[in-house]
């Protein structure tokens, strides 16, 4: 099996889950689902190809979408599964279900991005101090990093 | 009765430090609960605003022992962003210094190992060794940490007859200084006693929770990225995938070590057949729209980096993954059901790039509030106390070579 025969039969087998499949690298296939089909689409290639494997989860700041990627792996190819969530309503499923080993990812997407991740084990911050004021998530591209004022004991 | 013990979170010299939270019942964690970030740098924000060529040095600088891992997973991210072939010469010379890094940090490992175990010549014996490796490394590149080896399309320094024939005289003096520590595990019962049967962690459960590198092969997953997505010029290499079927710290040191023996005949392999050439190619300083998800096999495990640009000259995402956080799920489950002497070790396994455990809240009286610091050594000298009570005659684990 390789790469190829992956993009074939997911074509033939899920058509109606997906929204886009491409190769776009050797080893590298490019999948788009509605996130409403994610857990659908990541049950079918672990059952079917054994992507057992998640690389990591990315997100993307789009500006009026967060674009969030799941890199599957197994030993033959990567996939890599995208689903898009409006900004207004920055929601999407817990894979942990499918995948136990994305809780920290999906702990970090909530911290960088404000990404509500629906029915996640373990919602608690990951990352970010504990005194983190709510409502700021630094990998946004409209929040920027401001410098507080140095403050000199005693004056000067 | 549970008690709950805090280990961590800082240590000022090193990089990564975390906070375990763990709940006992007498000296049987039940429960661990992690707590990251203590050091979080913001390095993906960061370089979002700096171009392609500063993130070359950024990139490096995200770990003090694998920084060559980093720095070639973005480099050849960014290569094939570029659509840019690298020079052959270049490509050989990069695989290189991948392994010169693997034998350097897997020395370290087994130096910590030992040092874990309460076995402390071995420590001294394996990082004396891996002088050899960083002397090496700093006459070929200049830098014993940061090399700062890569460009865009090859490396930056090209390597002569004089290094080459060291370093295969080198290499000569590491293989049997390795044998060598095959042989000590053979004739020290104690060490691989103490190794055996701690940190379980089943193949089901490794591979559930997404580990990564020597502690996914030592559950006997052959998962190596340098096999299942060849980079560089490992497609065109002759090497096996090392593996162990213990599930334990004992099978983590075996894969590390057989390893070390297959990167010195990489090594070996590298340069005699090193192509002539350029070492490195002309760079485009833009890069078109696009996006990679660069794989790469670093000696902790998989190292991932996912590159989108937008057609500048600074890219719009960087997202890296460093092995330890992929296997820290793992280290919660391993830490389940063991014993608390054996943190150190468990911990020291997944050889993370943190030896945070400085120091150790023991809560004597939870009731009362009265607390204990413990440090590091103690904790050890307290593991130490405890296997030797243990008869180990009873326990007859096999070194397995």
């Amino acid at each position: 099996m390789n790469a190829e025969t992956i993009v074939e039969k997911i074509n033939s087998a899920i058509r109606d889950k997906i929204q886009e499949i491409a190769l776009t690298a050797p080893r590298r296939v490019q999948l788009k689902v509605a996130r409403e089909q994610l857990n659908a689409v990541l049950t079918y290639l672990k059952e079917q190809f054994g992507f057992t494997h998640v690389g990591t989860i990315s997100g993307v700041d789009l500006g009026e979408n967060f674009e969030v990627v799941y890199h599957m792996s197994n030993d033959i190819a990567t996939v890599n599964v995208r689903i898009l969530t409006p900004r207004s309503e920055p929601k999407i499923p817990s894979i942990c279900a499918v995948i136990p080993g994305a809780i920290l990812y999906e702990r970090e997407l909530q911290d960088m991005f404000g990404l509500v991740v629906e029915n996640i084990p373990d919602p608690r911050p990951l990352l970010l101090a504990d005194d983190w004021p709510a409502g700021q998530y630094p990998l946004r591209k409209d929040w920027h990093y401001e410098r507080p004022a140095e403050i000199i004991p005693g004056g000067e | 009765m549970e008690f709950k013990v805090a280990l961590g979170p800082q240590h000022p010299a090193l990089h990564e430090p975390i906070s375990l939270r763990m709940t006992l019942e007498g000296e049987i964690i039940r429960d661990a609960d992690l707590k990251l970030g203590y050091n979080h740098r913001g390095i993906e924000k960061l370089a979002e605003s700096r171009t392609f060529i500063q993130n070359l040095y950024l990139t490096e600088r995200i770990c003090g022992i694998c920084s060559f891992s980093h720095q070639t997973c973005y480099t050849q991210g960014v290569e094939k962003l570029m659509e840019l072939v690298p020079a052959r010469r270049g490509l050989y010379i990069r695989t290189l210094i991948c392994e010169l890094e693997r034998v350097h940090s897997h020395l370290l490992w087994l130096g910590v190992a030992g040092q874990e175990a309460g076995f402390e010549s071995f420590f001294m014996y394996t990082w004396r060794d891996r002088e050899v490796v960083m002397d090496i490394l700093d006459w070929i590149t200049g830098n014993r940490v940061h090399y700062s080896m890569n460009t865009f399309g090859g490396v930056r320094r090209d390597i002569d007859e004089l290094q080459k024939k060291k370093i295969l005289d080198t290499l000569g003096l590491l293989k049997t200084r390795t044998e060598y520590y095959l042989n000590i595990g053979a004739s020290e019962p104690t060490f691989a006693n103490r190794l055996a049967g701690v940190g379980k962690l089943s193949k089901e459960k490794a591979i559930a929770l997404c580990a990564v590198g020597p502690t996914l092969r030592a559950s006997g997953v052959p998962m190596d990225v340098r096999k299942d997505d060849p980079y560089a010029v490992y497609d065109e290499i002759p090497f096996e995938v090392a593996t162990a079927d213990s599930c334990d710290v004992l099978g983590r040191a075996v894969v590390r070590v057989k390893e070390l023996l297959e990167s010195y005949k990489i090594i070996e392999f590298l340069l005699k057949n090193l192509p002539e050439g350029p070492f490195k190619v002309k760079a485009p300083r833009k890069v078109k729209e696009n996006e990679v998800y660069s794989r790469y096999e670093a000696p902790r495990g998989e190292n991932v980096h996912y590159i989108k640009s937008n057609g500048s000259d600074k890219p719009e995402r960087l997202k890296v993954r460093a092995p330890t956080l992929a296997n820290y799920a793992a280290t919660i489950a391993m830490l389940k059901n063991g014993f608390i002497a054996d943190i150190p070790l468990i911990f020291a396994a997944i050889d993370p790039c943190i030896c945070c455990a400085e120091r150790l809240v023991q809560l004597d009286n939870p009731r009362s509030g009265e607390s204990k610091v413990l440090s590091f050594s103690q904790l050890r000298a307290m593991a130490n106390d405890r296997y030797k009570k243990i008869n180990f005659k009873k326990k007859d684990s096999a070194w397995p070579f």
